[in-house]
């Protein structure tokens, strides 16, 4: 190659720059939500209609009813098929209460609490076959006249729909539509509306099925090895069967390998491994072992299976070995061939069901089975190590599509069986069947609402019922909200003390997001996914397989076993499909064909050499990830190809055009362990450049796009994560959700029941290239403030920190707080119902002690109105009936059934909603606002897990000065730093300081070549210290401070903790009912706590009168009369001075009065109730 | 403070002043020590009275921002405020109709364009009735005659002539059409300790003079590269390399920040004392930023009598405890 053409051709090669401009098309074209609309679009478009065909039809006949006086016979009977087609769905529609219907859009369902969804229509056919008299000639039967009759589309439910889905109203409308819709346009979607409220469908991680894990297994155990096999097939309509293959110790040895068992679902014990493969009807050991062991040379693999084929030697036929199975099942007591017939059906519909469950698949069950055992066998020989439980390539995520298609597969399920139940018993009683009336669409309508709305997954009443799986989206900053779309749930028991399923694994690279997880109990289980992740929504296998046969795979039922040893083994989602003798040119086609989007993007191409296996997956739920396809050391995007993304105006050039045109392709977790990755594009050119002669020159495949994209949502916002410690960039991930700031466009016409708004949020100076995306600069939470690390005058010790009075005065950290209430309406029974008004006094009964003055005459507060403590809001009352003995007199008509406030807060009334509900009943909403400056007590935090509390405020003049007179807003302690390690933060600063003064955005990606020389020397160019360091006057003296004080802007979070939420006291107060012992909680005034340890405390000091004084005197002291006689509590009446004990009147003065608590009597009264007789004696 | 002539320790405080523009002044105070220094700083931020809206009453507010943003907002405005001086403040209200504690103001505007309109500090309506306080209105004002709802005139002053480019009217809030607000506000005269509203300035702040004095003949010893370097070691231009007596010079003492990187420079050179610097503790460089409600030299004396009222109070009260101990004395 001439010089001029590599100069040419590295002029092609696109830079770092050039890859940030594929990342914007990136989430251009998908946005942060993309797994959530696939994985909904694929249920709408497919799933749902798969799962009608799956039980599309049934055929009923009249039960035989007695007539007297008529005889059954043959004719004209009736038989009755009832039929599912095709299904149609509307865009979400709402049905006022007078049948009104009209197009539903978010902003009203959120408001008026509706549930966002859409009807479904289906066909429906009912035929009715009538035997008639005549007999057919040719087949000897009665004809058949068939008579059908279409019901086109009958209502059959409602489906929630996903927002910004294809069946979304919201769907392909621009910005500026968005927002006259009352959207925000910067919302992402993919949630529910389910009675006003959002709902986010958290993926749930599995295991992935129809894949053969090998595990060995520790000492107390009698197995040495287990290859285990989920099987679920590709339909996915059934549970998964679990198939094991176990090698047992040899009897009295503890390392000797025994005989390998098989379990098979259904069948209560183990069977020797050649009893099944006989019972498979593969009788001769040499036949076996061909399955089992590939290679005959292979003498210690054979050794190994020695014992296996002894244990069976009295079994040599297929009948025995069915019978030898179906002894060990269900069916007890039956003859012979039942038993085999019993056996028989279990090996075909239950053994390993993803192979096939039809007649004829025994071979490839019998190859299938084989290979568990051979797998086995190589671990056991240790050939290969035992598989990873953890490695992300083995789970399997179930987003929105797949959770609610499980849902309404049930729910289908139920309406066809009512819909059976419903035309027997007509046609029994010999009515014609109202397929119209038989179908209840309520079923899907309250099932799939019922589970979005409590997050129980599953049929209401259903056993394995998974809790929390939908959500409240959380709405408290934008970043939040996506992440909250984003989070991926592992359900293994939290109090599972296994630190395994927690930690970050190496397969969890560039999928799942390393710092974002919560701390405590959900720690590591509680995922979030990397920023370029997407997951698979799957396709049918079939396509591929047709591909396969046309490149020269060879069927499993086509070859001998023999050839196997010397070819690769084909597998498509775990089934064994067929082998290939030439595997890398299989393999090249079959990723050419993928690039060429001739197969489906998202199909996985593993190619196991070692193992001689290609693994190919179709199936949905797997991570994948966009990486740059290199091709000899070169990437295949060029220079070009950035260029017509750039104009993407004339060219239209997106992303989809790379992706089709071969430039970036999607690798899922399990190909990426085949891949060679490369970390940056000049890896590559160095790999290229100076590959020394002789040196170990690589190949790479692949090339990360940029290695930032690792990191989720919440990492994302944190400049210079790669200078921090670690935990604190997972502390940081967890409070930028608690962040304030601006958390969608919308709030003001929404109505969230909490929400936080900062009065002047500000873009930060430092920034990092994600930010972009997330539209951080758009919504941001937080401010940047001159940050001083000083100690001054003590009060920012342990984490609190000192505020600048004077910008708090201006505006600093200002925040608006809004709280809604809601009340409605209800019926009460048919004829009453409640009533939005003023209660007055007279009539009125249980009215609160909060004023109800401020209502106007409708019952509604005014907006514009002040109010505070238990002031009344929300007007109603509900009627009494005529003779309720609660009504006192007859006065009372009506009982209070009111809103007041909180009792801590008060506010101002912002803004009345009054409109109706779903039934036509009157709904109010009231928001209430109010404004939070910052005071000592209030929580605030850097972008680097550094909280703090305002400790002290000082105006401006007492705050230390610079000779620029910049004073700072916080000072934070500079003992925050060390043991923190939060190196970032002060990276953050230095770079600030050079933004403000260049007017410049700081760009503080991770991992990029920036460095803390090099912002140093721009900023001694500025004019100031290289490190950021200066010279303060202490404001309170004027004198000069000793130290130089390390000065510059930060990035601050308000976060939503505040001491007017928290504060608390109190005297005497509000007491429980049972127990007579302070209430708990702020909320309802209650007492503080003194604990155990508290009391412990107070022991030890010997204060024996003070503890009795918490602990009784001032909590639930309580006077009893106790009879001395008996030592039981006596009858006292102390107006009359009576008391009465023991039935003997000359006992009367032996009654002793004694003080205990309350909760001591209720005791001994709960005792006495029981029977124990607790006396009290001296 | 005039008696004490004789005291040969008697200092001579002294300003000279250095630089003064519309609304900055800079001087040198000299003969005084610190405490003195950050006395009149402090006073200057924090205790010279100004006028800014402190009570609003919202009539009518339809804007897209709460009435506490708005209230809070107007309160920021910096109001001009000469006549401070002849206002009293809130709490030493008299009751009588002479003293004078409020300025009223009304903000009244409609956007009636479907474009979004500004509501500036132009749009504030200084109410004619209290002619003699109509000085009291925002800093660069120019009624826009907007407020009565006119729905004709727009944002632009009323007598056409358009603002300078660098004196923009403070902006309040925008209008969508339809949006209305209407608002009656109340100026009071106030503190920077009480309000960082009330303060008269930006910043006002004193850097001490350093004395700089170069070692030549450690200085010689550096090459010419060394001294450039040395140079370029201080972030402020505080030394100048001269080309023709290629020697290094003291440029811009006063913009030494006492950051000590030239010292730290050459240390590391190991050529330490090549340069001494030495900050003088009685001369005082003052930057005095306002905010446009007073002059900057108003600012400044203002506070001066504010410091020395307090003095004077100061000293009457030390008299009254002398008295009061001379008396008990006596007996």
């Amino acid at each position: 190659m001439s010089e001029e053409n590599v100069a040419v051709e590295e002029e092609e090669e696109i830079g770092q720059e050039d890859a940030w401009t594929v990342i914007s098309s990136f989430f251009e074209e998908k946005g942060l939500a993309r797994q959530q609309l696939d994985s909904f679009n694929e249920f709408i478009q497919h799933t749902m209609q798969e799962i009608v065909d799956e039980m599309s039809d049934f055929t009923i006949e009249p039960e035989e009813q007695h007539m007297p006086g008529e005889e059954a016979d043959g004719k004209g009977k009736k038989k009755y098929k009832v039929e599912f087609k095709q299904i149609y769905l509307s865009k979400p529609m709402v049905t006022e209460a007078d049948g009104m219907t009209s197009t539903l859009f978010p902003k009203e369902a959120r408001l008026r609490n509706l549930t966002y969804s859409a009807p479904l229509y289906i066909d429906m056919a009912k035929s009715t076959i009538t035997t008639t008299d005549e007999i057919d000639a040719t087949t000897g039967k009665y004809i058949e006249t068939i008579d059908t009759e279409e019901y086109p589309k009958v209502f059959f439910g409602k489906v929630p729909i996903m927002l910004r889905s294809q069946y979304c109203s919201l769907h392909d409308h621009t910005d500026k539509e968005l927002t006259e819709l009352g959207e925000c346009p910067y919302d992402e979607g993919g949630y529910f509306i389910i009675n006003g409220s959002e709902k986010v469908l958290i993926a749930q991680e599995k295991m992935s099925t129809n894949h053969v894990y090998v595990f060995e297994k520790r000492q107390p155990s009698k197995y040495m090895w287990v290859a285990e096999c989920r099987s679920s097939p590709e339909s996915g309509a059934r549970a998964a069967s679990s198939c094991m293959a176990r090698l047992c110790h040899a009897p009295g040895t503890k390392d000797e390998a025994g005989v390998i068992s098989v379990t098979i679902p259904y069948i209560r014990t183990e069977i020797p491994l050649f009893v099944v493969f006989r019972a498979l009807g593969f009788v001769a050991d040499k036949d076996i072992l061909e399955h089992l062991v590939y290679d005959f040379e292979d003498h210690e693999m054979m050794q190994l299976l020695r014992n296996s084929i002894e244990e069976a030697q009295v079994i040599q036929s297929q009948d025995v070995a069915l019978d030898f199975i179906g002894k060990r099942g269900s069916a007890v007591g039956v003859t012979r061939p039942k038993r085999i017939q019993y056996a028989r059906e279990i090996l075909q519909k239950e053994l390993l069901p993803h192979v096939g469950v039809n007649e004829g698949c025994e071979t490839k069950k019998a190859y299938f089975l084989g290979y568990i055992v051979n797998r086995l066998l190589l671990c056991a020989l240790g050939r290969k190590k035992e598989d990873d439980r953890d490695h992300f390539g083995n789970k399997r995520m179930d987003l929105s599509g797949p959770l609610i298609a499980m849902l309404f597969r049930q729910l289908f399920r139920k309406v066809t069986k009512d819909v059976r139940l419903y035309s027997q018993r007509c046609i029994d009683s010999g009515k014609d069947i109202q397929l119209t009336l038989a179908v209840k669409a309520k079923t899907i309508t309250s099932g799939l609402k019922y589970s979005l709305a409590t997050g129980n997954w599953g049929a209401q009443g259903a056993q394995d019922i998974r809790a929390g799986v939908s959500q409240v989206l959380n709405r408290l900053s934008f970043s939040s909200t996506l992440s909250h779309l984003r989070r991926l749930n592992s359900p293994i028991g939290r109090e599972g003390k296994l630190a395994k399923p927690r930690q970050l694994h190496n397969s969890h690279w560039g999928m799942v997001c390393p710092a974002e997880t919560p701390e405590g109990q959900a720690v590591g289980l509680v995922k979030n996914l990397s920023l370029m992740c997407l997951v698979s929504v799957g396709s049918p296998s079939a396509p591929l397989l047709e591909f396969l046969e046309e490149w020269s795979m060879e069927n499993l039922e086509e070859i001998s076993p023999s050839v196997i040893v010397n070819a690769t083994k084909i597998f498509v989602n775990g089934v064994w499909v067929g082998v290939h003798r030439e595997p890398a040119q299989l393999v090249q086609t079959l990723r050419n064909l993928r690039r060429k989007l001739d197969i489906t993007i998202e199909v996985g191409v593993v190619h196991d050499i070692a193992l001689r296996e290609l693994r190919l997956y179709t199936d949905y739920g797997r991570c994948i990830r966009p990486l740059f396809i290199v091709e000899d050391n070169h990437l295949v995007i060029k220079k070009k190809d950035i260029q017509m993304l750039y104009e993407k105006e004339i060219t239209g050039y997106t992303w989809n055009d790379l992706v089709a045109t071969g430039c970036i392709e999607y690798v899922d977790t399990e190909e990426e362990e085949t891949t060679m990755i490369a970390m940056t594009i000049d890896e590559l050119v160095g790999q290229r450049i100076n590959a020394e002669p002789g040196g170990v020159k690589h190949m790479y495949t692949h090339c990360e796009i940029h290695p930032s994209m690792i990191l989720g949502i919440c990492a994302s916002i944190i400049p210079f994560p790669d200078h921090n410690q670690s935990p604190r960039n997972t502390y940081q991930s967890a409070m930028g959700k608690q962040a304030m700031g601006m958390y969608v466009t919308n709030f003001q016409i929404r109505m969230d029941t909490l929400a936080y708004v900062l009065f002047y949020p500000q873009k930060p100076l430092v920034t990092t290239r994600a930010m972009e995306h997330l539209h951080f600069r758009e919504l941001p939470a937080g401010v940047n403030v001159v940050v001083g690390i000083m100690c001054y005058t003590g009060y920012n010790q342990e984490d609190s920190v000192i505020m600048n009075q004077s910008s708090i005065d201006r505006g600093l950290f200002r925040s608006i707080f809004y709280r809604s209430f809601k009340d409605e309406e209800k019926k009460q029974g048919s004829l009453t119902k409640e009533e939005l008004e003023r209660p007055s006094r007279d009539t009125t009964l249980g009215m609160r002690h909060g004023t109800y003055d401020k209502l106007d005459d409708d019952g509604l507060i005014c907006p514009g109105t002040r109010v505070s403590g238990e002031d009344i809001i929300i007007g109603k009352t509900s009627p009494l009936p005529e003779d309720d003995p609660s009504a006192v007199s007859k006065r009372f008509t009506k009982r209070d059934c009111s809103t007041g406030m909180k009792n801590s807060e008060t506010g101002i009334i912002d803004q009345v909603l009054l409109t109706t509900n779903d039934q036509g009943l009157r709904f109010v909403k009231i928001r209430v606002r109010s404004c939070r400056t910052p005071q000592v007590g209030d929580k605030f935090s850097s972008r680097h897990g550094q909280k703090g509390t305002i400790g002290m405020t000082y105006t401006q003049e007492d705050m230390p000065f610079t000779c620029e007179g910049i004073v700072p807003d916080i000072i934070v302690n500079p003992h925050a730093i060390p043991s923190r390690m939060t190196i970032g933060q002060l990276v953050e600063c230095l770079m600030g300081k050079v933004a403000a003064m260049m007017g410049k955005e700081g760009d503080a990606t991770p991992f990029t070549p920036v460095t803390v020389e090099s912002i140093s020397d721009m900023l001694h160019m500025c004019g100031y210290q290289k490190r950021g360091n200066e010279v303060m006057y202490n404001g309170h003296t004027g004198r000069k401070l000793e130290a130089k004080i390390f000065l510059g802007p930060t990035y601050y979070q308000r976060l939503k903790h505040m001491v007017d939420d928290k504060i608390h006291s109190r005297g005497r107060g509000p007491v429980q009912i049972l127990t007579r012992q302070p209430m708990e909680g702020r909320s309802r005034d209650g007492g503080l706590r003194f604990g155990e340890m508290e009391r412990d405390c107070i022991i030890s000091h010997g204060a024996a009168a003070f503890l009795k004084e918490r602990l009784m005197d001032q909590s639930d002291a309580y006077r009893i009369h106790v009879c001395e006689t008996c030592g039981l509590i006596a009858v006292a009446n102390l107006k009359n001075q009576t008391f009465e004990c023991c039935k003997n009147p000359s006992e009367r003065t032996k009654v002793v009065q004694v003080m205990m608590p309350y909760a001591c009597k209720l005791l001994f009264q709960e005792l006495m109730s029981m029977a124990v007789a607790p006396r009290l004696v001296t | 403070m005039s008696k004490a002539d004789g005291d040969p320790r008697q200092r001579r405080p002294n300003i000279v002043v250095q630089e003064m523009t519309e609304d900055t002044i800079k001087f040198v105070l000299t003969g005084t020590d610190t405490s003195i220094a950050n006395a009149l700083r402090r006073v200057i931020i924090a205790e010279v009275p100004t006028i800014a809206i402190d009570l609003v009453e919202v009539i009518e507010n339809s804007s897209c921002l709460c009435d506490e943003f708005i209230a809070h907002r107007l309160g920021l405005i910096p109001l001009v405020s000469h006549k401070a001086a002849d206002m009293e403040f809130p709490y030493d209200y008299a009751g009588d109709d002479e003293t004078v504690t409020d300025v009223p103001i009304e903000l009244r505007v409609k956007c009636v364009s479907d474009q979004t309109e500004d509501v500036t500090s132009n749009d504030l309506l200084i109410n004619g009735d209290y002619t003699q306080y109509d000085t009291v209105k925002p800093v660069h004002y120019r009624p826009s005659g907007r407020a009565f709802g006119d729905a004709t005139a727009s944002g632009a002053p009323a007598d056409g002539s358009q603002a300078d480019g660098d004196k923009h009217p403070i902006l309040i809030l925008k209008l969508r059409k339809n949006q209305e607000i209407n608002m009656r506000c109340v100026a009071r005269k106030g503190v920077g300790r009480d309000h960082a509203k009330w303060q008269p300035v930006a910043t006002a702040v004193y850097r001490f003079e350093p004395e700089i004095t170069i070692n030549e003949d450690l200085m010689a010893t550096l090459t010419e590269e060394e001294k450039i370097k040395f140079v370029e070691s201080s972030p402020t231009p505080v030394f100048r390399y001269n080309d023709q007596t290629r020697k290094v010079e003291v440029n811009m003492p006063e913009s030494y920040t006492y950051d000590g990187e030239c010292l730290k420079w050459a240390e590391d050179m190991g050529k330490p004392g090549l340069v001494d610097i030495r900050a003088k503790e009685d001369t005082f460089l003052f930057t005095v930023e306002s905010t446009g409600a007073l002059p900057p030299e108003t600012i400044v004396l203002n506070a001066l009598k504010v410091l020395d009222t307090k003095l004077e109070m100061t000293k009457s009260e030390l008299d009254i405890v002398k008295s009061e101990m001379d008396t008990a004395g006596v007996e």
